[in-house]
């Protein structure tokens, strides 16, 4: 199945979805590497001294939490960029991040809540700073998203979206530094950046880089895919708007009020 | 066991599931949008 549509005289048209060549690179290198990684993950790599099996759900539970991360940085990158220049292209860039960083905080939290399970004897706790920051940094991803869908003016919404969205960073700041501000259920990070790996045995350590790696590509992927989406909503709208604009003003010629939409202005309707 | 796998299959099928939403998504909008305003290069 291809992407892009081919004219009679053979040349390459627009393309009919939001592929590319780019992106199928990516979606490729995304599968390869996602295979790779369920058999380092649950084949390959060796089990915990003190979590035994359940190390291996931190294989896709660290990438997710991260992932999320990155796109709450990018949605803000993106309202500044907008409430800067006023760039339709970063606010597109803007939504796009966040619906896939509301996918991903999502994922972050349901794995963590199916670790915590077996290790902790319950799901969640509320009193854990980890837990409910986390919760507050998806609730305000669908916060953003729920933003997003009023009805109104396009730059009113992406102006008070933009807003909203200046305060992801400061939330993943938040979660990140939870368990270093506060007394918690939740582990420190594993991995400093001052002792890389050093607490992790070598195939263990390999098997997160490969899932960030994997993340990363999946991620850049979801972006440039979302974005195009975004990208086409907005043109959707736009060629409805003015499909609607020339038929009205087609009507007022017909009915005879010399093209104008509004219909003949008299000075007694004016006063 | 069970945990581990429950966690795998939860990521790995929403990942596709968004991900394959998302492209017929594309499709769709793809159709009403014309040619000449969805080029990406």
């Amino acid at each position: 199945m291809t992407d892009t549509a081919v004219t009679t005289t053979g040349s390459a048209a627009a393309p009919t979805g939001t592929g590319s060549m780019g992106t199928r690179v990516i979606g490729l290198a995304a599968l390869v590497g996602a295979v790779f990684l369920v058999l380092l993950g649950l084949v390959w790599s060796p089990e915990d001294i003190t979590q035994r099996e359940l190390v291996r759900i931190m294989y896709v539970h660290v990438p997710s939490a991260t992932i999320a991360y990155l796109c709450c940085f990018l949605t803000t990158i993106g309202s500044v960029m907008f409430l800067w220049k006023r760039s339709v292209w970063w606010d597109t860039v803007a939504y796009a991040a966040a619906e896939i960083g509301a996918v991903f905080m999502a994922l972050a939290c349901v794995t963590g809540a199916i670790w915590a399970r077996p290790t902790w004897g319950t799901f969640w706790v509320w009193d854990d700073a980890r837990l409910v920051t986390s919760a507050m940094l998806f609730l305000l991803l669908v916060g953003y998203l729920a933003l997003r869908k009023v009805p109104g003016d396009p730059d009113v919404r992406a102006k008070r979206s933009a807003w909203l969205g200046l305060l992801l960073v400061p939330n993943v700041i938040l979660v990140r530094q939870s368990v270093e501000w506060w007394r918690t259920l939740h582990q420190k990070a594993t991995i400093q950046p001052t002792q890389l790996g050093a607490e992790m045995d070598g195939l263990m350590l390999f098997s997160l880089f490969c899932g960030f790696v994997v993340g990363t590509l999946v991620f850049a992927w979801l972006v440039i895919h979302r974005f195009r989406v975004a990208w086409l909503e907005r043109e959707a709208d736009e060629s409805m708007l003015a499909d609607a604009i020339a038929e009205r003003r087609a009507e007022a010629i017909d009915s005879g009020t010399g093209g104008d939409p509004f219909g003949p202005r008299t000075g007694e309707a004016f006063g | 066991m069970s945990y581990v796998l429950a966690a795998w299959i939860i990521v790995f099928a929403t990942v596709l599931i968004y991900a394959g939403a998302t492209m017929l998504r594309g499709r769709r909008l793809a159709r009403q949008v014309p040619p000449e305003r969805r080029r990406w290069m």
